[in-house]
């Protein structure tokens, strides 16, 4: 870890003062908007395009971006950058074209809700508590490495007093306004994140003299960085991004899956005010995620030419923000990076919230009263649990937050069930014939077999083969889901009317009742 | 500890399997075709939002008849730079 180095003068504080308080007024005066569940969790469904795009995009990328993948660019070179392109975009389009008029139409709050009413009460829980689990685990990692690797790391804050620094600011916003506040906030997030993320790209080009004597410096330095400029690296790399694994396990499963199951980005195309909006919202945030790499992974480039001795690749831009910004920039880089992270964490709060509300606790209620949460109550509870993950994770933090190799262990957790639920998922709307129990098989029976090959050593050439665990739990929960839905009864028509792409997108009188029941 | 028990009971029965995917794959013919294989990806992706989805589907809900609403264009212009990067590196 690089010495810390406090280097705020009068014009950074200032600027980060103005941020901090803007921020929270805007995010508590959408409070008086809010008056029942519905404009707690999807914003009375009155978002724009534009909001939306914006939302996704400073949603997904967090101030763990910026550390970690700038730290696998400096590390493995800009195939990391492969997250923000073929990892985003062509599964946003399939996205916007295939799950958001579906989940629009049929009127679904979450993703997990709909796993319940395609097969059962046991998917739902399992898919809801894994989701649950995770989200609540990447609140109390993303404040703990923002805490640690960036606020300690360029300023020299204590951790512990950053982290409840932010559980503060984020947990009252979310609070008082949900979803409406978290995407609001978000739009100022973005503007601010990308003037930053500039700044510092710029400063870094600037240092190195530019891309052909950025390119030509590493490319001299010897045969370890002689991919260091290659996207699609061969199947046998010793790192983590080899090109099948790319396209196959990132772009086809992990991508999707992640654009069409995450809660945190359909809950703002279930907020936007028509169908076009959530699509066109999608296909915005996957153009705007393309600028990301250029923020995010070129730094860590420049990293390699401007810090040759630097060991933790990790803290490279951290570095790179002390030794290059000047004052006043620093104080802004500063709010980039805050925004960035506040973006994240109020995202994970308040879909966390709606998960829990909705999947956990409302299944639980129906199932042993007979009926779900009216209105107030699913408000008032939403507002109780916020505060009480915002504090639980601020109190976890530390502890989380010390596990090495963050941006691989998140893959990695996201690869144990991400395939096993797309699996599912795509089968459960194009397939009228996927039972209950095939869809309950697919789902356990895939995770187990992630988890196999997760934990046995020298089935691919990968040391850390996330990708191909992604891809190969896909195929196998695919194949268990139909193999046990064909040896089991088939649903009765009643059941899966309504919530199979067919009926959802084409017939019409169908689309009536959908949209009677969703009004 | 539990990665030692699970490659011991496990990677004899799975080895036979993805040993041979894993050799043909780490071909250089397979490797030549990377690029191929990943700008298909996107190009393919256009063609299915352009080309293959009804109007009316795509643009569900449009504001205006503007071309600037038109959700095929929109999916164009935004993977189209991709193509670029993917031919360049």
């Amino acid at each position: 870890m690089t010495e810390p180095t406090i280097g705020l003068a009068s014009i950074d504080i200032v600027t980060i003062f103005v941020y901090l308080v803007g921020i929270f007024v805007l995010g508590t005066f959408f409070g008086r908007y809010v008056q029942n569940a519905g404009d707690f969790f999807i914003a009375g469904k009155a978002l724009p395009f534009w909001a939306i795009g914006f939302s996704i995009v400073v949603s997904d990328i967090g101030a763990m971006d910026f550390v970690a993948v700038a730290g696998a660019t400096h590390k493995d070179g800009i195939a990391a950058a492969n997250f923000d392109w073929i990892g985003s975009m062509p599964a946003m389009v399939f996205a916007a074209f295939v799950f958001v008029p579906y989940f629009w139409r049929s009127g679904v709050f979450t993703i997990p809700e709909f796993l319940g009413r395609r097969y059962n009460a046991g998917v739902q829980i399992i898919h809801a508590t894994i989701w649950a689990c995770f989200m609540l685990t990447m609140l109390a990692l993303m404040m703990w490495v923002a805490a640690d690797k960036l606020m300690y790391t360029v300023l020299g804050w204590e951790q512990t007093r950053t982290v409840w620094l932010i559980a503060f600011v984020t947990g009252v916003y979310t609070f008082s306004g949900g979803l409406s506040a978290v995407v609001m906030v978000d739009v100022v997030q973005l503007i601010v994140m990308f003037v930053g993320g500039l700044a510092l790209l710029t400063l870094s080009m600037w240092e190195v003299g530019g891309w052909t004597a950025l390119r030509t410096q590493i490319e001299a330095m010897g045969p370890q960085y002689e991919n260091h400029f290659r996207l699609l690296l061969p199947h046998d790399t010793a790192t983590a991004f080899p090109w099948t694994g790319i396209v196959f396990g990132l772009g086809i499963v992990l991508a999707i899956a992640y654009m069409s199951g995450n809660q945190t980005v359909v809950q703002r195309t279930l907020g936007a005010r028509s169908e076009w909006d959530a699509k066109g919202g999608m296909l915005l945030g996957g153009f705007l995620k393309s600028f990301i790499p250029l923020m995010v992974a070129l730094p860590g480039l420049c990293a390699v030419v401007l810090l040759p001795d630097l060991t933790d690749s990790d803290s490279a831009v951290p570095t790179m923000i002390r030794l290059l910004m000047p004052p006043g920039l620093r104080g802004l880089m500063f709010v980039a990076l805050f925004a960035a992270l506040l973006s994240s964490v109020d995202s994970t709060l308040n879909s966390s919230t709606t998960i829990f509300v909705t999947d956990i606790f409302g299944r639980v209620k129906t199932l042993f009263f007979g009926k779900p949460f009216n209105e107030r109550q699913a408000l008032i509870l939403g507002r109780t649990l916020t505060v009480t993950f915002i504090i639980a994770a601020a109190l976890l933090a530390k502890t989380v937050g010390q596990a090495e190799g963050i941006y691989i262990f998140i893959q990695t957790a996201l690869s144990l069930f991400q395939g096993p639920t797309l699996a599912i998922l795509l089968l459960g709307i194009m397939w009228r014939r996927a039972t209950r129990w095939g869809g309950l098989a697919g789902l356990v029976l895939g995770v187990a077999f992630c988890f196999v090959l997760n934990y046995t050593d020298g089935l691919f050439p990968s040391d850390d083969p996330f990708l191909f665990v992604a891809w190969w739990s896909f195929v196998f929960a695919l194949v268990v889901t139909v193999v046990v839905s064909l040896l089991t009864p088939p649903e009765p028509e009643e059941k899966i009317r309504g919530l199979v792409w067919d009926s959802v997108v084409r017939d019409e009188e169908m689309q009536d009742t959908l949209r009677d029941r969703i009004s | 500890m539990l990665r030692e028990i699970m490659t011991r009971i496990f990677q004899p029965v799975l080895q036979p399997v993805f040993h041979p995917v894993n050799v043909f794959l780490s071909t250089d013919f397979m490797d030549a075709t990377a690029k191929f294989v990943t700008i298909g990806f996107f190009v393919g992706t256009m063609v299915w939002v352009g080309i293959i989805l009804r109007e009316g589907y795509v643009n569900r809900g449009r504001p205006s008849k503007s071309i600037w609403t038109d959700l095929r264009i929109w999916t164009v212009l935004a993977m189209l730079p991709h193509v670029f990067v993917y031919l360049y590196f």
